[in-house]
Parts: C-alpha cells; structure tokens; sequence
C-alpha cells in the first residue's frame, strides 16, 4: 500500500462523504421511530417543505407537529453534542498527547455540572429569572464558566516548568472530577423534592429537554467552538511529536493551546448545560476514527465531529426505543457500548505495548 | 551566522550554562562534546528558544533571535531533539511532511520537497509503514528528515539544523550514515550544530569542536587543532591517548584502562 498524499486527500474525502451519508440516514431514521411513527418518506417530506421546497403534498398535521416541535430541536441537539463531544475528545487527545484522555477527565464536566446543579438548588435565593430564554442562557453561561474554571484549576496545578506534567495533570482531573461530585451530591442533599429528579439528568444525561429556545442560544456556540477546534487540526498533529516539536516546527504552543482548551471547555461546558455528563462519546469516537483509518488530525477532527453525531443519534433511538414509552437515561447507553469497547482498547493497546 | 554570546542560564540556584559563547557557521559542521550533565542539551534547547530565561544574546542572521516569532523561527532553524516520541500510528510519510507546516507552498512543492528528502534519508522504502512499528535507526532516520523537510528549500538566506545527541543508540553504520548526511547537507547554505557523544565521530565530522564541562567552555575551535589529549582529559576528567587515523588524516581517542577517579569527582566546589 504505497499511497502518496494526493491519493491520500482523495480518501478523507472519501471517508467524510461515507459518514456524512450514514449521519444523514441515521438522522431521518431517529425523525421517523417513536411514540408516534412517521415515516421516512413524510420526514424528508416535511423537512424539505421546510427547507421552502415542495410545497404542494399535505401531511398529517399531527406529524409535522411532532417532527417540528419535538424530534427536529431532539435531533438537532442530539448532533450538535455529539459532534462537539467527539471533536473535544479528540482534539484534547491530540493535545495532551493521552490517547485515554476524555472531556470530562480534565475536569471541564465535573466543573460544569456541578456550577449548573449548584445554580438550580441554591439560585433560587437569588433574584435571578426563574424560566425562559434568559434562564437557559444563564445556565449555560454557568455551565461554561464551571467547565473552563475546572480546566484551568487542572491546567495550572499540573504546570510544571511551564510545561504540563501529564501524569499530574491526569491525576488533578481526577481529584477535581471527585471533588465536582462530592458538590453535585451536596447539592442534591439540600434539594427539594422536585430538584431530586433531575438528578439523574446530570449523571447520567438526558437529550429530552430540547426545545428551540434553548438551542438559539447553544447552537451558534456550539458551532462556533467545533470550527474553531477543526481549525487547530493541523497544529495538533505537530502537538502529537511533542510540544517542544510542535514550537521548533513553527506552532505557537502555548497560545494555541490555550485556544484549544477554550474551544473544547466552551463544546463540553454548553453540551453538559443542554444534557447534563455524557459520557464516553469524546472517549471512544477518535479511537475508532484512528482505530479504523488514521491518525492525521486533518481526519480524526472532522471525522470525530460526524462520529460524535452519528453516534450519539444511534444511542438516542435505543434509549428512546428499547423501554418506549419510557426513556433509557442517554449516559446508560453510551457507557454500556462504550464501557466494553475502551476495555477491548486497553488490552488492544497493552498487546501492542502502547501503554 | 547564528551566534550565541555569554549564554548564562539558571534554574534556582543551578547554574546550567555560564558565559558560553558559540557560532554555527552556514557550510559548517560545529559540533558540541562534553561529559554527562555538562549542560549541551541545555545549550542547544537555550539556543532554540525552548525556554527564555536565559542570559546573553542569540542573533541568527543578524537580527535578534527574539524578534523572530515562531513560525518565522522554523523557517530558519529546525531542531533534533534527543527523543522524539509519537502516541498515535501517523505512518511514516505524515511525520516527514509535518515539518513542511509553517509554510503556505502548494501541496504539489511539498510532495517533491518531502520525497526528495525521503530518497535522500533512505526512508522512502518504508514511507507507509506506521512510524511505531519502526526500529529505533529508522526513528531516526525519519525525525531526521522531519528535520531537513523544514529547512530543505534553497533561500537567500542561510539555514541551520541542531541536532540533539542524533546518533545516541545506534549502531555504527548508522552513525555513520547520519553524520555523513549531517556533513553533506552543509553544502545547501545551511550550518548544523550537533550534540555528540561518540569523540571519534565529533572529529571525524566537525569543522568546529566546543568542549563544555558543567555548564562552561573548556576549549573550542577548528576540530582537529582543539582534539588534544590535554583538552579531552580536562573536560572528561579521565585518562586517554590521542592518535593519528592515517586513513582519515584524523586523530581518534582511546582511554587507558585504569580510570584513576570516579566520574565527576574533579568537581570545582563554587
């Protein structure tokens, strides 16, 4: 296999085309399965009468209100986090050079749950909005703001020299991530009644909640902060040699990775606000984007993005389907596909004598 | 020219490098040899600008090294670290191309710059082979062409290349091969300074020789003049002869058998 990097282009073209048509399957397929099932024939329709195209059939109007607004603000949710929480995995993979490296293990998940939880239990002393557009957007702030104070709790105590002792650092997002726990479960100890239910919605995470309002606010910021991490893709694969490497061949390391971390804290931060902690989705989707082709970050980053999606979409039609008309917890099915898979990962890597 | 002068660095109250002034002259081989912990890799990470807290000037043609910014730096100096170690299976030709990143040249000039180099370094024989499957002379090879990628294109002004310790652990063939290469490159307007372990290799290769011991030169100069049995002992604290290779027109070191002190052992108390 003598491929040069002409050819080499033409297949992460090739690999992002594929993806993108399995997401866009997945997608209209999650649209079409539910409590009320439409089928796939009237989900493109609807959608593309949406779009301004295809005026002319009538649907039942039980379905088009369904589809838009229920599952359209799921679905689009559902792909935003994913996308964010496997481009983060990657990308903080890549840049801590830690191929066990997730999201939520340098203390951005823990940090942002917990503010969140700590808002809605004991905000309501304060004089803050109690629903709407301005109570979503704060929160999310919060969630932001917990995430990237965590991250750089994390960065700064495992800062060695001026350069991150990777052990340490590994080490602080455990200790943080215990510590955002023990906060989350006080929290809970002086919830009431009805605060006690959405426990389950920042351990385990929940994709119900979507509404438009919501994602007005999360959505361009989502967006923004995957562009912006797709952008450092080229860098990050100098950060793979080293960050010594990355700064003689011409990287700014320490601003870029700063950047990076923003990025990824804002994607996580506002994922964790939308859904509460999702785990494994930023943990297994860059292993098997590499596992499968390669490792140039020019690929895993956009790959990861579509991965994430199509990913979690799968997840959300098991945790929707499989107990209907209940609902799975969303972090069930990811751990109990993911839990298994990074196990296989470790042995594989300890055969290959990668660890 | 890139020129270091008085370069004193210190870490607490370490003293890592003291008053060390040192040129790499484009066309050149200088070469950099001394005991362990003498501070050469410190020196040629201080003149990379890994760090800053250095005393003294750095000036690479003719203007000062801290005005340069990185990616402007990379299109002037590329640099060998001791080891450089790779987690994830990018395969051999995605490491040689990374060093081609500051550059904005079209993938077409890259591809022939990148294959150029590879042929050159023998590494083109195994450019798909993932580089964790290497053997650690063909690491090597490939972080070295890594290297000479970044600095390959002829300019107008000079380049230069530090290599940190590039033949540590391998056999000598491909020490062999490496220095040569390091020799043969000089001839492209670019001046290389190496850190070297192996004495006979330091003045079979070099142009210019620095001695450093803790953190101070001992000796410099034209290779073959500063190769003397006085300076050797000085710097290494240990016993050896120096003879004449009449096959290479070269002197080569060889130490005597009994070691009279402990490595080390001569150490000025400060």
């Amino acid at each position: 296999m003598n491929l040069t990097l002409a050819t080499r282009d033409y297949r992460t073209t090739l690999i992002l085309t594929g993806l993108s048509l399995c997401l866009i399957v997945a997608t209209l397929f999650s649209l079409s399965v539910g409590a009320v099932s439409i089928p796939v024939k009237d989900v493109a329709v609807i959608l593309l009468q949406k779009l301004g195209l295809f005026r002319s059939v009538t649907i039942e109007g039980m379905h088009e209100i369904v589809l838009s607004s229920i599952r359209l603000p799921r679905i689009v949710m559902t792909i935003l986090i994913g996308a964010s929480l496997g481009v983060s995995g990657s990308a903080l993979q890549a840049l801590f050079r830690n191929p066990l490296v997730e999201p939520s293990l340098i203390g951005v998940s823990g940090g942002s749950a917990s503010a969140v939880v700590m808002v809605i239990v004991f905000g309501s002393a304060l004089p803050l909005p109690v629903n709407g557009w301005l109570y979503h957007s704060l929160l999310q702030l919060v969630a932001f703001g917990g995430g990237m104070l965590a991250t750089f709790i994390v960065l700064e105590l495992s800062s060695q020299l001026g350069k991150t002792n990777i052990a340490i650092l590994i080490l602080t997002g455990v200790a943080l991530n215990a510590l955002a726990g023990a906060v989350i479960g006080l929290a809970i100890f002086y919830a009431d009644e009805n605060q006690l239910r959405t426990f389950t919605f920042w351990t385990l995470g929940d994709l119900g909640g979507a509404t438009w309002e919501k994602l007005s606010f999360a959505a361009p910021l989502l967006v923004t902060a995957c562009a912006g991490l797709l952008y450092f893709a080229p860098s990050l694969n100098l950060f793979s040699l080293g960050e010594a490497e990355a700064y003689h061949t011409g990287v700014n390391v320490e601003s870029t990775k700063r950047r990076i971390i923003i990025f990824a804290a804002l994607a996580v931060g506002i994922s964790v606000s939308l859904s509460g902690i999702i785990g494994f989705v930023g943990l297994v989707v860059p292993h098997v984007i590499r596992v499968s082709f390669h490792s140039d970050n020019r690929l895993v980053l956009p790959a990861s993005v579509l991965g994430g999606a199509l990913l979690l979409v799968l997840a959300d039609v098991i945790a929707r389907t499989v107990v209907s008309p209940s609902e799975l917890p969303i972090g069930v099915v990811t751990a109990l596909i993911g839990a298994p898979f990074f196990i296989g990962l470790l042995m594989n890597a300890k055969r290959k004598h990668e660890l | 020219m890139y020129q270091a002068s008085h370069l004193s660095y210190r870490v607490r109250e370490k003293i890592l490098l003291h008053d060390v002034s040192l040129a790499i002259v484009p066309g050149q081989f200088t070469a950099v040899v001394g005991p362990n912990g003498a501070g050469k890799s410190t020196l040629l990470k201080t003149m990379a600008l890994e760090h800053s807290g250095y005393h003294g000037d750095i000036v690479i043609n003719g203007k000062a090294a801290k005005a340069y910014s990185s990616r402007e730096l990379s299109f002037v100096r590329a640099v060998l670290p001791q080891n450089t170690t790779v987690q994830f299976a990018f395969t051999v030709e995605q490491i040689v191309a990374l060093g081609r990143h500051g550059y904005r040249s079209s993938r077409k000039e890259n591809e022939a710059i990148v294959d150029e180099v590879m042929a050159l370094t023998g590494t083109d024989v195994f450019r798909a082979r993932s580089y964790l499957t290497l053997s650690g002379g063909e690491k090597q090879r490939v972080q070295l062409a890594r290297v000479l990628v970044q600095v390959w294109e002829e300019t107008l002004y000079p380049r230069y290349v530090l290599l940190d310790e590039p033949t540590s652990s391998l056999d000598i063939a491909q020490q062999q091969y490496i220095f040569s290469l390091a020799k043969k490159i000089c001839e492209r307007n670019i001046g290389v300074m190496a850190i070297v372990h192996d004495l006979n290799q330091a003045v079979l290769f070099a142009d210019h020789l620095y001695f450093l011991r803790e953190g101070k030169l001992v000796a410099s100069g034209a290779a073959q003049e500063v190769f003397t049995k006085p300076i050797i002992e000085e710097t290494f604290c240990c016993r050896v002869n120096v003879y004449r290779d009449p096959c290479n027109n070269c002197p080569y070191v060889i130490p005597e058998r009994e070691a009279f002190a402990p490595p080390h052992s001569l150490v000025i108390e400060k």
